[in-house]
């Protein structure tokens, strides 16, 4: 059946726009720039070459699809360049200065740690919402949601007249303690609409917090929703001309948007910040279905680009990794985010001398693409990874980026001298100890990441994609003593893969205050009906959000997690249970079992602490529906004798542990045939990437343009 | 017994009979006084003398820092302290003599820098224990400063790391816990007159065999404090850190080697201090001063002057303390000398150089000079539970001098900054939960300071302690889930309460707290600078105002919403106190060192966070600036023109340049009238003594000679090298005797 899946995908990045079409049994890659004025037209130039290798029309192709599904990096470049209405807040009376405040460490997110560390030169980021568009209103919820200061509903008047008068183009309200208590939030939209209804010209839009986030925190909620509205706009407007072009060429469905959560929803049922990183978080949903159609096991996706590095983790076991708090741009906020860790480290991360050790430091500054490593020769002058891995003679100065960039050798010569001299070392010496360098960053990265959750690297499969991905995974791999990295297919759209893999999924949540074991009491949890209820109405809420997207109630999956700690804890460990209602204290226990094993995971055996007791603090409900996904076969090395394919040419090659240069043979295209394999040292040259093969690893090419690189037994 | 004559024979048998038969195992002066690297071990120069590359040696630093921030991240979310939870802890790896190498990226680096001392300590005295010993898997705790540390609120885990038996290195994590059984609830008693009302004190000791609690001290230590869920499960904690801490350390050592590993730490040292030197040697030579005052005891107003001098020549740089107020000895804001040196390198890495490495080996080239016995450099008995006070003054001492001396070297690595504010400004809580636990913590909000202004920028405002960077000041709708604290005032920046200055400081903002549900609740606060600014400008620049503590009492404000929800037009602390609107409450106006005090539902607690110093004239502060402050409502039209001299159209803010052109160089030309000759206004204002209604502890001109003079109490100059210390008497036995004068005066001395 998925043989006949006809389907397109699309990541619209801030550089390029990358589409993946699935038709019957082809697939097809295409890519274009991305054109920011009209979306819509970087889509049709990409889909457009897409359907010329395909032999169809694009009306054609459009019309029989199932599907189009797009993730975007489009929030996130909005909020770089600053393009959103002028926003007013309303806050709990006491509350005024909580969002320019940013809990204090608000300067340093989204920064590197050295900049972080720097606090005589801090600066908070230019507020998105200004202190003089923030008003206070006279009302306060408590943590239970008792109402002890009712709403004052002509303060709730003059504030909104006042905002509006200042030039409000959206308004938020975001209440303390609005998530268990709504009451007040909800009045407001009342007021707000009887006195600005719907109708009148000049309408603007009201965001309430309780209904972007549902998880307690003033701030990170109130940020939340701020961004939601600022967001909404350029969303909407950007995604609807998509959705306009679409019905223009023959297109009669709804079109599906993939949300950072790891899921997708049709537009009307999107919160704009839910988009906000759907880009690189589709690739990790692209990794999880590779792993499963595939049996990698556990793996760890990394996208290197130009200026960063991202770093996902898919257990095998269903575990899932979110971020309840993720930093996006320079802000806290508050969504369960599917975990992504960003390094600064690219191949535009520049390379300078560390005076106080005598060596190399990588990054974290990059020159990006503009101007780029000093090889581009469009004025950057500062040395680059991307530098040396010239100088290592790992890239074609004439087929880099299928040609498009081309690469200047002087000036990466030149742009390292000054480090040669600094460091006393031979140029070849020095562009090693850079590779090494940045590898072993990267590789750090990875490891803090996964030992933190209770991984150990050597358990896992590197996933390697992005455009300096497959360049540098052996060097990492082999810091992180992990001998299987996999290329995946189609690793150049490879978030577009991901995009057209995704189910569509909606996740809801509430904070509470449920008290599983409480030692002073020495009683267990049994107020089974209110635990349920809010399952329940999560489900509900979720079943809503389908249903109104045309699917069938019994279709329908949900899957329960719980935030779960220990005492007092600030760690919330999500534990998936496979209960959807507690009944009897022997559920309960199993409750406290399932948290305890998954702690003991992560932070090690002994390190629970039930004594102190257990509380749930977020109920979350994940509803979706099982969607058909692209197939991937043959992925994994069966083992057979291997496809001969020569080299192209040979080239002196520099690496790392080896003192003099190897020659080191070249191959093209034709080496990503099914069945190839070559051993390292080697390069392999494609439209898309360069694939390093380093002495003492090997290459393989599975289907689907799938590439291996192992060593050892693998 | 002077006459006698000892034979070295003799000596060496006494010497041995004294070793053997100690009474006590206190501090030690030999450990607790030197801050400086420990000389290279016969291991450490072992692995220097095969010649270690450097660049493997920094790839070692790497996965080292990674494992450190793997063990942070675990603190950091495992850990129930409000501390751990917002970020006031650390990690560490030590060499085997134990000097302290690294800490985690984001951790505190005084917790760290102070854990060295007991490490120290258990190397000099129960290596070789017999009833002791450190073997593989054991694991030390402690939290008495006086052997190393902030304070005694902070606990620190300990472990040493064997290798094929040999002892390697040492790894730590410390949390600011909190509640440690003192005679206030929270951990930091304000109220403490004697070493024995701070609570538990945990000289170094094991309390882990084969990498498992031991249950018995476990329990001794949970029935010494309130919280004994809080004890037990941040112990747990900090244990899982270092061991993974160990684990990590154990596969580096076996993927490159022990001599490559135990290279790279003392590498790191040493690199650390080369390059400290280097930079040192960059300033110009010269010396430069400055002059901080507290001016609390924090149970009476008493100001205590701490006097530093930097003299730099060549690669030499010596900070100067000597003047110094005398220790108290029935006062809680000393601190040791070692705790104070912690702070300085703090100070030195968050305000001068962030882009050194975090370790002990900055200040190692720095020489310290003070008095002993004074409230920098207290020793024996002296209380020191809130030695935050001299502490957090340690941290910003360097950024007047420092900056003046970096302003014009040729390569800077940091902005030129103003003084950041340095109080506590927080509550400290204590009591029992709505829950039914006991507790005693303190908020986030310590979190918050101001930041001084900047050569080129306004301070920001509240953006962490004095101590650490990107820690956090935290969500009151998770702490109000945890404690029947409710903040009718959460985070308001204070209006007008500024660090004016060309660039003016980052403001703080009003906390206004109440308490609800609890059977039994109380504050304290432990802060000074109600009535000398504590922050001081730079250049010109201001210093922040004087902040006070305002209470409420004798009201349930629950009741009185709920009654009249419009009898408080906005909980804004200088509005309540003006206009005192809420009926029969009992208004007051208090300094901010407030020991442990019971609110009752509803009753209401107001501080302040305080703003950083201003930086230069006033008069060249752009006057759009000015605009931008007014239109955030952050300053009041008054301060536009008495401060700035700016004129402008009060409704639409727009600014008439020519006129505050005008009005600054009248102002100018006024300040020229009003000045006198330095000679003239020494002759008006130098007194060769202080004066005598001033409660006043330190030196006045010569810092050879120490004054005490506490009005109608004590009036006594000591050579500086003399001091003993200053005893207090009881403020209730001091209000007693007032009122009794009082009550004697009325009855017109009939008795």
């Amino acid at each position: 059946m998925t043989q006949q899946m006809k389907r397109v995908s699309v990541d619209i990045g801030g550089t390029f726009t990358d589409c993946f079409v699935a038709w019957g049994d082809q697939q097809v890659q295409a890519k274009a720039l991305t054109t920011h004025h009209n979306l819509a037209q970087g889509f049709n130039e990409a889909l457009t070459e897409a359907c010329r290798e395909l032999g169809v029309e694009v009306g054609g192709l459009l019309s029989q699809v199932d599907s189009v599904r797009y993730a975007t990096t489009l929030g996130t470049n909005a909020l770089i360049e600053r393009k959103g209405p002028r926003i007013g807040v309303l806050v709990t009376s006491g509350f005024k200065h909580t969002i320019p405040l940013s809990r204090a460490r608000g300067y340093g997110e989204g920064l590197p740690e050295e900049e972080q560390m720097d606090i005589p030169n801090a600066k908070r980021p230019d507020p998105i919402v200004p202190i003089p568009m923030i008003r206070e209103v006279r009302e306060r919820i408590d943590y239970l949601g008792q109402v002890f200061w009712r709403l004052d509903e002509d303060d709730v008047r003059l504030r909104i007249r006042e905002l509006v008068d200042a030039g409000a183009e959206a308004l938020v309200v975001s209440f303390t303690n609005s998530v268990v208590n709504p009451v007040h939030e909800l009045r407001v939209r009342e007021i707000f609409l009887e006195e600005y209804p719907g109708h009148l010209l000049g309408a603007i839009p009201l965001l309430l917090g309780h209904q972007v986030a549902g998880r307690k925190g003033e701030y990170a909620r109130s940020q939340s929703t701020i961004m939601d509205a600022y967001l909404h706009a350029t969303m909407y407007h950007g995604l609807g001309t998509l959705e306009l072009n679409l019905r223009g060429q023959g297109y009669d469905k709804p079109m599906l948007v993939n949300h950072n959560s790891g899921g997708m929803a049709q537009l009307n049922s999107t919160d704009a910040l839910q988009t906000v990183h759907s880009g690189p978080v589709s690739g990790i949903a692209a990794s999880e279905h590779l792993m499963l159609a595939a049996g990698l096991g556990n793996v760890v996706a990394t996208d290197m680009g130009g200026t960063s590095f991202d770093i996902g983790i898919v257990d095998q076991g269903g575990v899932k990794h979110y971020d309840f708090n993720p930093v996006i741009d320079r802000w806290l906020v508050s969504i369960p985010m599917v975990h992504l860790q960003t390094l600064g480290a690219g191949g535009g991360s520049i390379c300078s001398y560390d005076r106080l050790f005598r060596t190399v430091k990588v990054g974290p500054q990059s020159a990006g693409s503009d101007p780029g490593p000093a090889c581009y020769d469009r004025g950057g002058m500062k040395p680059t990874v991307t530098d040396a891995d010239l100088i290592l003679g790992y890239l074609d100065p004439k087929n880099y980026a299928n040609g498009h960039i081309p690469l200047n050798p002087r000036r990466a010569r030149q742009a390292f001298e000054e480090l040669c001299d600094d460091l006393d070392m031979e140029l070849a010496d020095v562009a090693k100890l850079v590779k090494q360098t940045v590898d072993a960053n990267m590789a750090n990265g990875i490891a803090t990441e996964l030992r933190t959750k209770g991984y150990e690297p050597r358990d896992f499969t590197v996933l390697a994609y992005g455009g300096n991905g497959p360049l540098h995974a052996c060097g990492i791999a082999e810091v992180l003593g992990i001998d299987r990295i996999l290329a995946p297919p189609f690793s150049a759209v490879f978030s577009a893969v991901g995009a057209g893999s995704t189910n569509q999924m909606h996740i809801h949540e509430v904070s509470t205050w449920t008290v599983l074991f409480d030692p002073a009491q020495k009683r267990f949890f049994d107020d089974y009906a209110s635990f349920n209820a809010h399952v329940e109405s999560l489900e509900q809420r979720g079943r809503e959000d389908l249903t109104r997207q045309g699917f069938a109630a019994e279709d329908i999956r949900y899957r329960l997690e719980l935030d779960m700690r220990y005492g007092n804890q600030r760690v919330q460990t999500a534990v998936v249970t496979d209960l959807n209602r507690v009944h009897s204290q022997r559920d309960v226990l199993r409750l406290i079992d399932q948290f305890h094993t998954r702690y003991g995971e992560r932070y090690g055996a002994g390190s629970q602490s039930p004594e102190t007791g257990i509380r749930i603090n977020t109920i979350r409900v994940c509803s979706y529906v099982e969607q058909r996904r692209m197939a991937f076969g043959g992925i994994q090395d069966d083992g057979r004798a291997g496809q001969s394919v020569q080299p192209v040419g040979s080239r002196q090659c520099h690496f790392v542990g080896h003192d003099q240069p190897v020659d080191t043979p070249l191959y093209d295209e034709s080496a990503l045939a099914e069945g190839t394999r070559i051993e390292g040292p080697a390069l392999v040259t494609t439209r898309a990437t360069t694939y390093l093969v380093e002495p003492g690893w090997r290459y393989y090419a599975a289907a689907q343009g799938a590439v291996w690189f192992t060593r050892g037994g693998h | 017994m002077d006459d006698v004559k000892l034979s070295a024979e003799d000596k060496a048998l006494l010497d041995q009979f004294l070793a053997e038969h100690r009474l006590f195992l206190g501090p030690d002066p030999e450990i607790m006084r030197n801050h400086t690297l420990t000389e290279r071990s016969q291991m450490e120069q072992a692995a220097i003398a095969k010649n270690p590359d450097p660049h493997q040696i920094h790839h070692i630093r790497g996965l080292i820092n990674a494992a450190l921030s793997e063990g942070f991240q675990m603190v950091n979310q495992m850990g129930a302290a409000p501390g751990a939870k917002w970020g006031d802890l650390v990690t560490g790896v030590y060499t085997a003599q134990g000097d302290l190498a690294m800490i985690a990226p984001h951790g505190i680096i005084a917790f760290a820098a102070c854990c060295f001392y007991p490490i120290r300590f258990i190397i000099k005295y129960w290596v070789d224990d017999p009833t002791v010993g450190v073997r593989d898997g054991d694991g030390f705790i402690h939290n008495d400063a006086r052997y190393g540390g902030i304070h005694n609120t902070d606990q620190s885990m300990m472990l040493p790391l064997f290798y094929k038996g040999e002892l390697v290195c040492w790894v730590s994590s410390t949390v600011h816990e909190g509640e440690n059984g003192a005679c206030e609830p929270g951990g930091l008693p304000a109220a403490a007159e004697s070493k024995y009302d701070e609570g538990i004190k945990m000289s170094p000791f094991k309390v882990v065999e084969n990498f498992q609690l031991k249950r018995d001290l476990v329990t001794f230590l949970q029935n010494s404090v309130r919280d004994p869920k809080l004890q037990l499960e941040d112990m747990k904690v900090k244990l899982h850190a270092a061991m993974r801490l160990r684990e990590r350390m154990i596969s580096i050592i076996e993927q490159f080697g022990k001599d490559a590993f135990v290279a790279t730490l003392r590498m790191h040292l040493e690199d650390t201090e080369t390059e400290m030197r280097r930079r040192i040697k960059e300033l110009p030579d010269g010396t430069t001063r400055v002059l901080q005052f507290m001016d609390s005891s924090l149970r009476e107003n008493v100001l205590q002057k701490i006097s530093l001098a930097i003299h730099k020549k060549g690669d030499r740089l010596i900070m100067d303390f000597r003047g110094t107020a005398p220790q108290f000895m029935n006062r809680s804001v000393n601190t040791n000398i070692a705790s104070f040196k912690a702070a300085l390198c703090t100070g030195l890495l968050q305000n001068v150089w962030p882009d050194l490495p975090h370790t002990m080996a900055v200040l190692s080239p720095i020489e310290v000079i003070t008095d002993r016995n004074t409230i920098i450099d207290a020793e024996g008995e002296m209380p020191q539970a809130m030695s935050l006070m001299p502490l957090f003054k340690a941290c910003v001492c360097w950024t007047i001098p420092m900056n003046k001396l970096n302003y014009s070297v040729p390569h800077r690595y940091s902005a030129i900054i103003a003084s950041q504010y340095d109080q506590a400004a927080t509550f400290i809580y204590g009591g029992i939960t709505q829950h039914g636990d006991a507790t005693g913590n303190f908020c986030g909000d310590i979190n918050g300071n101001g930041q001084g202004a900047r050569s080129h920028a306004d301070g920001e405002h509240s953006i962490s302690p004095v101590f650490g960077f990107m820690c956090d000041s935290g969500e009151h709708e998770i702490n109000e889930e945890d404690t029947p604290i409710i903040r009718l005032g959460a985070q308001r920046l204070a209006k007008d309460r500024i660090g004016f200055g060309k660039y003016r400081g980052g403001m703080g903002y009003e906390q206004i707290a109440t308490a609800r549900g609890s059977g039994m609740w109380g504050f304290m606060t432990g802060c000074e600078g109600s009535k000398f600014p504590s922050a001081q400008g730079l250049f010109g620049g201001y210093s922040c105002p004087s902040y006070q503590l305002m209470k409420i009492k004798g009201i349930n404000i629950f009741e009185e919403l709920d009654k009249n929800p419009k009898v408080v037009e906005e909980f804004d602390i200088v509005r309540l106190m003006n206009e005192r609107p809420i009926p029969g409450g009992k208004y007051s106006s208090n300094d901010m060192g407030m020991t442990f005090e019971l609110c009752n539902d509803g009753e209401i607690y107001m501080i302040c966070q305080g703003s950083g110093g201003g930086y230069g004239d006033v008069l060249e502060r752009d006057p759009e600036l000015v605009m931008k402050d007014l239109r955030e409502d952050l300053m009041s039209h008054d301060n536009a023109w008495d401060i700035y001299r700016v004129v402008y159209d009060r409704e639409n803010l727009i600014v008439d340049v020519e006129a505050t052109e005008k009005a600054r160089a009248e102002e100018r030309k006024a300040r020229i009238q009003r000045g006198k000759p330095f000679e003239a206004f020494c002759k008006d204002w130098v007194t060769p003594e202080p004066p005598t209604d001033v409660p006043y502890l330190g030196s006045w001109d010569d810092n050879t000679e120490t004054w005490a003079s506490i009005p109608g109490m004590m009036r006594v100059k000591t050579p500086s090298d003399q001091i003993q210390g200053v005893f207090m008497p009881n403020p209730k036995d001091v209000r007693i005797a007032q009122l009794e004068a009082e009550l004697e005066a009325c009855r017109g001395g009939k008795g």
